[in-house]
């Protein structure tokens, strides 16, 4: 656990130097990356940990975003409403774990799925509250700098991966995590051996939510401007999915490794293929799904277990 | 007189809903795969009875005759050749890869077809139907009446044929099913193949109500996720009460709650159906 | 392996200089104006059109030797980026045009909800931007000082609306209003609302539909359960040809039908056939109007001229407005006699001429206020004029089935 935290510790003090280079297109692409690297992380928890498909990262991520935004709307500092979103990611992430982790398989997949699509829904009738279908704007910070900001904000998401990280890093040597490996093997047989799988199950639940709320917050604050149909993408969470498919679900650096090759890949492909990237990128999804899962370490676990077709 | 008048909208919706969720649901229930190319491949079908039409004259009705036999062949193959790689692999990875294959078929009609809404006007116009203060398009009733057939026709083909009981016996019990000398491996092929049909020949169809756009889909796909957990999975008649019970709470959500929370309204009811009944009104336990 | 990482060194060095020799040669003549435009996704149409308009503009302006700045004459050069009707894209394209393309000048993306995500970024960079397309004053709400926009608030197309209905069919009581909920849409259907109430007209059904919504039977059955005297309905073309169609169906009746922003397209009218007898609606232009301006183009006439010889079609408002965002860069550029981005952004924010488009003097939020909006309404298959009287080519007609 040590070593772990040594060389994410390590890394960041690398990634910190980036802002130096001043150059607004690196800056912009750090910190896309180091906010994939939060959901990547994040849905590890739940996904790789637990071995629950959730495509809840969308509706965390949304939900994060108008928090905060909303929360700047009524003049709270940027700060506080960042801390804000994180708690009602965590609150609404353990509620709706409690209802929806009896589910199993596609019928728990289908309903994170959904749940984003509900959430987009009432966020976009709320025009009062939200500006609807208008978008809400965020207050641009006025006295600092362009570069100032954009560097602000990539220090800002380095922090939020940083504590990702070591909030992966300790779950998965304590007991929770055992307990959470333990679920994903043979839920019934944990059961049975005394762990308390609604529980666990709840906690990476919730921590699957509340680091991407905060990264919602801290993304529209970024961005100015946010839209229903942008941050309730479900489109972030297949990403988040394929970023940690790639790198090695349940492993501590796997998704890390995924979401920087992953926004390599998206980049490249966005920038030479530009009417076909969609499908492009569903290439290679098909082709990570189908050949390379094969040689990525939990995944063999899975493989192993008992032909059963539930879940 | 409106509520009559949203009835029957809602009732004519449902019989359309239900041919759309058929084929899905069958793959579904029948190999524990979420087919996320079926509202694509409704598309698809769509596309192919509209450049019949305004190309070479050919009526969306007949349409659906040159589709069927289409998709179905290309369900076969790539049930056959891709996603059977797959069938045992867990829920995540079967959902994703169907989701990346999803992802190409429906970025090539982007490429191909370009994101404008093509309506197919029908020349002369159906025209409308009057009963008393009713008002019906007569283009939906006839869509609706087809829709009913084709599904009707599933289920013939599901409990009378060799193959469909085949299907059957493989959705009981794989196990069971492979011992009494059943292909397995053919019969999901079939199944995927029977799905793909389903969706291809609802495409002309539905191409005569909604408009055509790679971008439509989605929304497809998002009932036929709702009526399939409404209705049980790998069930006809399932799928026929799914259908017509979201095509009456999207009517009357609309009126009641407002017209942009149908959808939502009908993606709640799905989340409370999952959490108190998930095998459906109609469906088995098992598959969760 | 050595031998090969010698070539590739020297190669690259060699393509370096060569690069390094050109690019000033190449970057000193030329204006740069960065477009980011949803070319591919669903909003792709709207591009087309967009481009269509800005293409015809550098067209022109290449052919007179460019745009005078100072003492000699530059040619213009625009960039277009592609940002998938993705908004988020669209201002992740804006901050590359001017941060790695470095462009001189920008045009806003599609629509207003994008130009004002991306007005954010000019505003950071202190990047003159013209948009387009942009017609709610939420856009223009932020206090920003390089935003320009050439449409005029929403109101200026419902208020001469609502006036010609309630004169003309004084018994219009009941006003049913379907909006889509997106920026634009939303927004205009709210000031039509304020300007039927103000005309003490009763609005009894206001109500939004989901974006991508396939189906409004249910909306319109009850429309109809309230036998409205005015059905005004917005949504982008897509939308309004599925409503009237759907009315249609229901055999909804009206003596008034508006819808924007459809109808102005001839894609409207070729899509619903009979069915768009008699709808009106309201847009920034029209081919019919009739402007002496001191641009590139120098009359409407000329203008609908140029565009229909290079497209073989009539130009809409949509092509009309993008041509109009270039003119009114150009003006500014030659007025202010320099690239300056201070001094460009400060001749746009006096400037008070016209132009083909109409005259333009933009008002203290960087929007028009200028324009004098058409109201048209299509007969027997053709957008006619019905207002502002000086222009007009026909009569309201009442009644559409």
């Amino acid at each position: 656990m040590k070593r772990a935290l040594l060389i994410g510790v390590l890394l960041s003090g690398v990634l910190a130097l980036v802002p130096l280079t001043n150059d607004a297109y690196w800056l912009r692409l750090g910190t896309t990356m180091l906010m994939y690297g939060v959901l990547a992380l994040s849905w590890n928890f739940i996904g790789g940990m637990a071995g629950y498909p959730s495509f809840a990262v969308a509706a965390f991520l949304g939900l994060g975003a108008y928090t905060g935004a909303v929360a700047q709307k009524f003049g709270l500092p940027m700060g506080w409403a960042w801390v804000a979103a994180g708690l009602s990611a965590l609150l609404f992430a353990t509620l709706l774990g409690a209802a929806l982790l009896r589910l199993r398989g596609h019928y728990f997949a289908i309903a994170s799925l959904v749940v984003a699509e509900v959430l987009r829904e009432l966020v976009n009738s709320a025009t009062e509250l939200t500006g609807g279908g208008m978008g809400l704007n965020l207050p641009v910070p006025s006295m600092i700098s362009v570069q100032a900001q954009a560097s602000f904000f990539f220090y800002a998401m380095l922090a939020l991966v940083l504590l990702t990280f070591v909030a992966t890093v300790i779950t998965t040597h304590s007991r929770l995590g055992f307990g959470l490996r333990c679920i994903q093997q043979n839920e019934a047989a944990a059961d049975m051996l005394g762990v308390n799988t609604t529980a666990f199950k709840i906690a990476a639940f919730a921590l699957s939510g509340v680091f991407v709320g905060i990264a919602g917050a801290i993304y529209a604050s970024w961005v100015h401007y946010i839209e229903p149909p942008d941050v309730f993408d479900v489109l972030y969470s297949v990403k988040a999915i394929v970023m940690v498919l790639l790198g090695g679900a349940g492993s501590v650096f796997g998704p890390l490794l995924g979401a920087a090759a992953f926004l390599t890949l998206e980049e490249l492909v966005w920038r030479k293929f530009l009417e076909v990237h969609t499908g492009v990128l569903g290439l290679l999804i098909v082709l990570l799904v189908m050949f390379l899962p094969r040689g990525v370490l939990s995944i063999t676990q899975l493989w192993k277990r008992p032909k059963d077709h539930r879940a | 007189m409106l509520f009559l008048q949203i009835l029957a909208n809602g009732l004519v919706l449902g019989g359309l809903y239900a041919c759309i969720a058929a084929g899905f649901s069958l793959v579904w229930g029948v190999l524990n795969v979420i087919n996320i190319l079926h509202g694509s491949f409704i598309v698809l079908g769509g596309y192919l009875a509209f450049f019949g039409y305004t190309q070479y004259g050919i009526h969306p009705f007949v349409s659906i005759a040159i589709a069927a036999p289409l998709f179905f062949a290309l369900g076969y193959v790539l049930q056959r050749t891709l996603i059977n790689r797959m069938i045992a692999a867990p829920v995540l990875l079967t959902l994703t890869l169907t989701f990346g294959l999803d992802l190409m078929l429906a970025n090539g009609m982007l490429a191909a077809f370009t994101a404008d809404f093509r309506k197919l006007i029908l020349d002369p116009p159906l025209g409308i139907l009057r009963l008393g203060a009713l008002v019906l398009p007569i283009d939906r009733i006839i869509a609706m009446l087809l829709a009913l057939g084709l599904t009707g026709l599933l289920y013939l083909t599901l409990s009378r044929s060799r193959m469909g009981r085949a299907i059957v016996a493989v959705r009981m019990d794989r196990e069971a099913a492979a011992l009494m000398g059943v292909n397995v491996k053919h019969v999901y092929a079939l199944t995927f193949g029977l799905g793909a049909l389903m969706a291809g020949a609802s495409g002309p169809l539905l191409a005569m109500i909604f408009p055509i756009s790679p971008l439509t889909g989605p929304v497809y796909l998002g009932k036929a996720f709702v009526i399939c957990v409404l209705g049980g999975l790998g069930s006809v008649p399932g799928a026929m009460i799914g259908g017509i019970t979201l095509g009456i709470v999207e009517s009357f959500g609309s009126l009641w709650f407002g017209p942009e929370h149908a959808t939502t309204l009908s993606f709640v009811l799905l989340i409370a159906i999952l959490l108190m009944r998930p095998e459906g009104l109609l469906g088995r336990k098992g598959y969760a | 392996m050595k031998r090969l990482s010698f070539i590739a060194r020297v190669s690259t060095a060699v393509l370096s200089a060569c690069l390094v020799w050109s690019s000033p040669l190449m970057a000193q003549e030329l204006i740069r104006i960065g477009a980011p435009l949803p070319i591919t996704g669903p909003l792709s149409p709207e591009a087309k059109k967009l481009q269509n308009g800005i293409n015809l503009w550098v067209e022109a302006v290449n052919k007179v030797g460019g745009i005078k700045v100072g003492a000699k004459r530059m040619k213009v050069e625009v960039v277009y980026v592609d940002y998938q009707s993705n908004t988020p894209r669209a201002v992740q394209a804006t901050e590359r045009l001017i941060t790695q393309d470095k462009v001189d000048f920008m045009f806003s993306p599609f629509g207003s909800g994008a130009a004002k995500a991306a007005s954010s970024v000019s505003e950071k960079y202190q990047m003159p931007t013209i948009a387009a397309t942009a017609s709610s004053e939420q856009v223009y709400d932020q206090g920003y000082k390089y935003l320009f926009g050439v449409y005029t608030p929403n109101q200026t197309l419902t208020e001469p609306l609502a006036d010609l209905v309630a004169k003309q069919a004084s018994g219009v009581q009941r006003v049913a209003i379907l909006a889509r909920n997106d920026l634009f849409p939303l927004a205009i259907a709210q000031e039509m609302e304020k300007s039927a109430k103000k005309r003490g007209m009763n609005v009894t059904y206001f109500e939004k539909y989901a974006i991508g919504t396939l189906d409004h039977a249910s909306a319109l059955s009850q429309i109809k359960s309230q036998s409205p005297h005015w059905i005004f309905a917005t949504g982008y073309i897509n939308d309004l040809i599925l409503i009237k169609k759907q009315m249609a169906d229901q055999g909804i009746e009206a003596p008034v039908v508006t819808m924007i922003a459809g109808p102005a397209y001839k894609e409207f009218v070729s899509g619903l056939g009979k069915g768009a007898e008699n709808v009106t609606s309201a847009a920034w232009w029209h081919p019919a109007v009739r402007y002496q301006g001191k641009d590139v183009f120098g009359s409407t006439e000329n203008f609908n001229k140029l565009f229909r010889e290079k497209y073989g079609l009539d130009p809409d408002y949509g092509e009309a407005s993008s041509a109009a965002s270039g003119v009114v860069l150009q003006l500014a550029i030659e007025a202010a006699g320099t690239l300056d981005r201070q001094k460009v952004r400060d001749a746009l924010a006096a400037m008070n001429t016209v132009t083909f488009f109409g005259p333009i003097k933009f008002g203290p939020t960087g929007q028009v206020i200028s324009l004098d909006p058409p109201v048209f309404q299509v007969q027997k298959g053709k957008q006619v004029v019905i207002l502002p009287t000086a222009i007009k080519q026909g009569n309201l007609q009442l009644g559409v089935k």
